[in-house]
């Protein structure tokens, strides 16, 4: 039997799955991403035909629709099925290019909703306003004590996050974001209801 | 209820009808209202009682500025009447009374009064000694403020953090200017203001203007806060604001503070009485509430505000029988010229010096002329009132500018401010500037230098000039040979307790402060103060300059606990296998942020059994929560030898090797183990808690060093387990590996990658307990998945999970220490028998020059095994003391009964004569007694380390 990957998320078991709520927010844990870090990271990654963003701290989307964000001038964040990548890399073909697990060191959490920037300053002091923290920007801050990894998205037509953060602490991330939440209408979804217009990636094995 | 016409109450709606609850009757309200204007409004101007004398109390500042109005609202202690909104339905009780409020037998403290002096707590309770213990809690009964209601319900509070380039506290007439002007040159600005609208005295004063909030139309980069209250101006703009039961967190680019003034008090004998009123207390209840406070009044002045304030009580239809001008010659301001021309009394160079009480308010008041500062000459009229309106002078509202670092000077009586910290700016009356034009043009002028201060451009109008001259009496204090005349309201401090704490030497204004508590009341002196420097600077001969400034810290009211704890974050960290450990009955501990099962299940003896298990059989551990770098490049093997105390540039790929971490003072801070994974690959472990900090050395080392090697924290993204004990290995063979695991292809302390029941693993032949033990690590989302796996392929071999107790006791067996708990802040690693590990003929490593210093030095201490002489007496705990000769020798680190040797063991630091085998040491146990330990080789158990090479 082939083993199951299990998020660290205990979702309700029946998450709005109708109409889409003011402020959603969805679980994406299980979907694919990995990371790369080093000081010949940009190098190589360039050299497999990704389109990297200029400068730390800014993500771009490729034509698959799949998310390259820059974290340092090092360090990659690749939200979407990047497995050809990952056959590509060894020691001797990516010399200081060395990859992250990052499927499972974090948790991967989408945010949807135009009261969403409002709902993130109940629990991170990094203006997210859209006019402040446009689409592609990225924070590495401090989100309800935790680090996290925050990246400005439109998800399904509106303001929207998609916030990674250490997986060990991901079901108590989870309950303090449906907490803030509550006071905009906001109620988790099934990760469908999100990702429709997200990545079209789909699952694999980390 | 009786109510002025519109458009007097410009706050309530009268066709929204409320009821509350004070003191057990029930009070109609409109919306709209505070307790105290709903109060006033149906004649009730006692509100509560003072603290100390019980003396009566109602609104003075309808603005919350004194602690005269505090009430308990249900479970909510010390709000006050002037600013708690009326809710249907809400509970108040008022506060400091003990019978019932209107005859409150704990006012027989006043007649006693003269047995009270300031600081009298200080001397008169402590003789014998014993006696404060008889008197503390009679004290502390007779001042109580609020009551806590400990069986309250927990309420919702929470934080939010708001952005803004400039950030504008005060929303009149100043403040308004100020933010309008930092708009308009493109700044996005934050307005704040405590009330329940904005305009501040526009909506109260004399030829105010009406509609202040529709200046803000059209300005959507001006975002309002209303009924919010700043508590405190941090360094760098850091601004903390109430509102409701949230916490904001504001950090502008720019601050302007257009907090305004106070008005101030007069000082002279009953001047508590209920029905004594500052001047803008009485218009904001008539103006905001339509509620007059009295039918016949005497207005004391020394200002236009006075003038201002008897023609707006002339308006509402008051009996003003006189205006009691403070000085000798009035000015001819508008107002003053207005009052002589309706005809109303003016008595010049006159003051209230008695106020007189009636069935607990004021009944009427005494005036005398003034014969020179503080002097009055007799008596000259008593006039029937029940209103007094104060109207002496003003007193900018500095406490944030203080908080904020900024300098001030003592200009036309008031402390103004002269320097100011960066990126702040006063504006309007808080700055002197006190007429509507120049608080607008000051508002104005602040409003661009703070949007300059920002970043935005903006031309600056010029400031306007300081008006404030001829508005504040200089010594509106007037003793009275019977006393009673309160310097400060919180505290019932009269004019003689100042001059008493000056008198037995508290003459510094800092100590003064707190031998007399005037200021340490919950108004923390805002409206006294002035008052006490004066008094202060009149009995040292000098101004009130000279004496300076108390400390104004934050928070300025009404923070609450609740504010400042809720809502909490506090993260827990939880394993992959999390969920299994509570279906198996997992008694969870806290790990640092991490949580682990302790042991599984409600058996007193679940540990042992669990300790059985694993020796016996085969057991299974959680040690996801062990910390977890991944250490890459060219120099990894290089970079290991400098941080850690063995060597590594030999270890064979596929091996895995101890490392022990020192500081640079050679103490013992980390340990764990390398595994080689590759040539350029290292998989290093970590203790749990110890791993931030290896991480957080591993990158400055590195950017140090500059070595080509990246180190990655994996901890989290590794699930790991310990599956441990004789059946170990077939166990793992049933799960199903790709890995050869035989004795010979995988013997202890080898490393290989390969798949286990399906899941890529990194597997380790080690083990902390001493048996034969695999340490699998998998990715971490599936931790659960191998579990199971392990967990299922173990049924047959009677496997059991054991938790962090028994793992505990199974590595004490064996002699293995954990950091921090068998070493402290400064064990070297000879010490605690880590000689094997340190290699000091390497060229470097980090603490080797400490270590070497060390070597040359006697030891002081070593840490040995020890078994206890008689296992039937009372157990040892950790750090139980080793004594020699009545001295303390050393301590227990670790103690448990050993289930496989049936006997008490444990690990404690000697003197080194003591650390022979046989040696002999007492333990001073619980209780003090003493029980007998014998030096005993480790380990333990399984001496020459067969079981875990099997």
């Amino acid at each position: 039997m082939q083993p199951r990957r299990q998020s660290f998320i205990a979702v309700p078991t029946d998450p709005c799955s109708g109409s889409l709520p003011a402020l959603a927010m969805a679980d994406f844990s299980l979907r694919p991403r990995l990371g790369f870090k080093g000081a010949g990271t940009a190098d190589w990654l360039a050299a497999q035909g990704l389109s990297l963003p200029p400068e730390p701290n800014q993500s771009v989307k490729d034509d698959q629709g799949r998310l390259i964000a820059r974290l340092s001038w090092g360090e990659f964040l690749l939200l979407g099925d990047f497995a050809a990548l990952q056959s590509a890399w060894s020691f001797e073909t990516a010399p200081l290019c060395f990859p992250l697990p990052r499927l499972h060191s974090h948790a991967w959490i989408v945010i949807s909703g135009d009261a969403a920037p409002k709902m993130m300053a109940k629990i991170c002091g990094v203006d997210l306003r859209a006019h402040k923290f446009a689409q592609g920007r990225i924070a590495q801050t401090s989100v309800a004590r935790l680090n996290a990894i925050v990246i400005a998205d439109r998800i399904r037509g509106r303001l929207g996050f998609h916030l990674l953060s250490d997986i060990s602490t991901s079901q108590y991330l989870w309950d303090c974001l449906c907490d803030a939440m509550l006071e905009f209408d906001g109620a988790p979804v099934v990760l469908e209801a999100l990702a429709k217009e997200s990545h079209g990636q789909t699952d694999a094995q980390g | 209820m009786t109510r002025l016409p519109a458009p007097w109450g410009k706050w309530i709606d009268r066709t929204k009808s409320l009821s509350f609850w004070f003191e057990g009757k029930s009070y109609p309200a409109h919306q709209g209202d505070t307790v105290a204007s709903a109060l006033l409004a149906n004649g009730q101007s006692l509100i509560g009682r003072s603290f100390k004398y019980h003396r009566p109390r109602g609104s003075y500042s309808a603005a919350g500025w004194d602690a005269n109005a505090l009430v308990q609202a249900g479970s909510k202690p010390n709000l006050s009447a002037d600013r708690l909104a009326v809710q249907d339905h809400l509970q108040v009780k008022a506060l400091n009374y003990f019978g019932c409020l209107n005859r409150d037998w704990g006012r027989l403290v006043e007649k006693a009064s003269r047995l009270l002096p300031a600081g009298f707590y200080y001397k008169t309770f402590f003789t014998p000694r014993i006696a404060w213990k008889f008197w503390e809690p009679v004290i502390r009964h007779m001042a109580g403020l609020g009551r806590v209601d400990l069986q309250a319900a927990h309420a919702y509070y929470d934080k939010e953090y708001l952005f803004a380039d400039v950030a504008v506290i005060g929303a009149g007439p100043a403040g308004l200017a100020a933010a309008l002007e930092a708009a308009k040159a493109g700044a996005e600005v934050m307005l704040i203001d405590e009330d329940q609208q904005i305009g501040g005295s526009l909506n109260w004063a004399r030829g105010g203007d009406g509609e202040p909030m529709a200046k803000l139309a059209g300005w959507p980069r001006i975002s309002l806060l209303e009924q919010a209250s700043v508590q405190a101006l941090f360094d760098d703009n850091w601004l903390e604001i109430v509102k409701g039961n949230r916490l904001y967190k504001l950090r502008a680019k720019s601050v302007v503070v257009a907090t305004g003034c106070y008005q101030m008090p007069l000082v002279f004998r009953h001047n508590d009485l209920p029905g004594v009123m500052l001047g803008s207390a009485v218009q904001r209840l008539m103006r905001l509430w339509g509620v007059v406070p009295g039918r016949r009044a005497v207005v004391a002045a020394a200002n236009e505000d006075g003038y201002a304030a008897a023609l707006d009580l002339m308006d509402a239809g008051v009996q003003v029988e006189a205006i009691a001008d403070l000085r000798a010659h009035r000015d001819a301001g508008p107002f003053a010229i207005e009052a002589g021309q309706r005809g109303l009394r003016i008595l010049q160079g006159v003051t209230p010096y008695e106020a007189h009480e009636n069935n607990n308010r004021l009944a009427g008041v005494s005036l005398a002329q003034i014969m020179g500062e503080g002097r009055c000459g007799p008596v000259f009229e008593r006039i029937d009132c029940d209103l007094l309106a104060v109207c002496v002078g003003r007193i900018p509202a500095t406490g944030l500018l203080s908080h904020a670092g900024a300098k001030f000077a003592h200009q036309a009586h008031m402390d103004l401010p002269t320097e100011l910290p960066a990126h702040v700016f006063a504006a309007g009356s808080v700055n002197g500037c006190l007429s509507l034009d120049a608080a607008q043009k000051d508002g104005k002028r602040a409003g661009a230098l703070a949007a300059k201060s920002a970043g935005f451009e903006a031309e600056t109008p010029p400031a306007p000039l300081r008006d404030c001259e001829g508005v504040t009496h200089p010594w509106p204090i007037f003793a009275h040979p019977a006393g009673m005349e309160f310097v400060d309201l919180d505290e019932d401090v009269q004019i003689k307790d100042i001059v008493a704490s000056m008198q037995d030497g508290y003459d510094h204004i800092q100590l003064l402060k707190r031998y007399s508590t005037s200021g340490m009341g919950p108004s923390q002196g805002k409206l006294f103060w002035p008052h006490v420097k004066r008094l202060m600077a009149k009995e040292k001969g000098v101004t009130p300059a000279e004496i300076g400034a108390s400390t104004i810290r934050p928070p300025m009211g009404g923070e609450t606990l609740g504010h400042l704890a809720g809502r909490g974050f506090e993260p827990v960290r939880l394993t992959a296998m999390h969920r299994r450990h509570l279906e198996l009955g997992g008694v969870m501990m806290p790990a640092g942020a991490w949580m682990r099962p302790a042991y599984y299940g409600q058996d007193k003896n679940a540990i042992e059994k669990e300790v059985r298990a694993v020796r016996e059989g085969v057991g299974l551990i959680d040690v996801s929560t062990l910390g977890g770098l991944d250490v890459r490049g060219p120099d990894a093997a290089a970079f290991l030898e400098r941080l850690y105390t063995w060597t590594y540039a030999k270890l064979a790929v596929g091996r895995a090797r101890y490392v022990l971490m020192c500081d640079q003072t050679g103490v013992v801070i980390d340990d764990g183990v390398a595994a080689r994974l590759h040539d350029q690959h290292f998989y290093v472990t970590a203790t749990t808690s110890g791993v931030d900090r290896v991480f957080r050395l591993m990158q400055w080392h590195n950017a140090q060093w500059r070595m080509n090697v990246d180190i990655a924290q994996v901890t989290s993204a590794y699930a790991a387990v310990n599956l441990a004990g004789p059946k170990a290995r077939e166990v793992l063979a049933k799960a199903g590996t790709s890995v050869d695991i035989s004795k010979e292809a995988l013997p202890y302390l080898g490393v290989r990658e390969g798949m286990v029941a399906g899941i890529q693993a990194r597997i380790l032949r080690i083990g902390f307990v001493g048996e034969l033990g695999y340490e699998i690590h998998v990715p971490a989302q599936y931790g659960e998945a191998l579990w199971d796996a392990l967990m299922t392929a173990g049924q047959d071999f009677g496997i059991k999970p054991f938790g962090v107790e028994a793992q505990r006791i199974l590595r004490l067996e064996k002699g293995h220490i954990i950091i921090g708990q068998d070493s402290d802040a400064l064990t070297h690693p000879f010490e605690i028998g880590m000689d094997w590990a340190v290699k000091m003929d390497k060229p470097f490593f980090m603490g080797q020059a400490a270590l070497r210093a060390h070597l040359e030095k006697a030891p002081t201490r070593k840490l040995v095994g020890f078994e206890l002489e008689n296992d039937q007496g009372p157990l040892p705990k950790e750090c139980h003391l080793a004594i020699e000769d009545g001295e303390i020798a050393g301590r227990v680190t670790s103690v448990a009964r050993s289930p496989a040797l049936g006997r008490v063991i444990g690990l404690a630091f000697v003197p080194p004569g003591k650390a022979q085998a046989g040696s002999r040491f007492q333990i001073r146990v619980d209780g003090g007694s003493m029980v007998g330990a014998r030096v005993t080789p480790v380990p333990f158990y399984d001496p020459k380390n067969q079981r875990q090479e099997m």
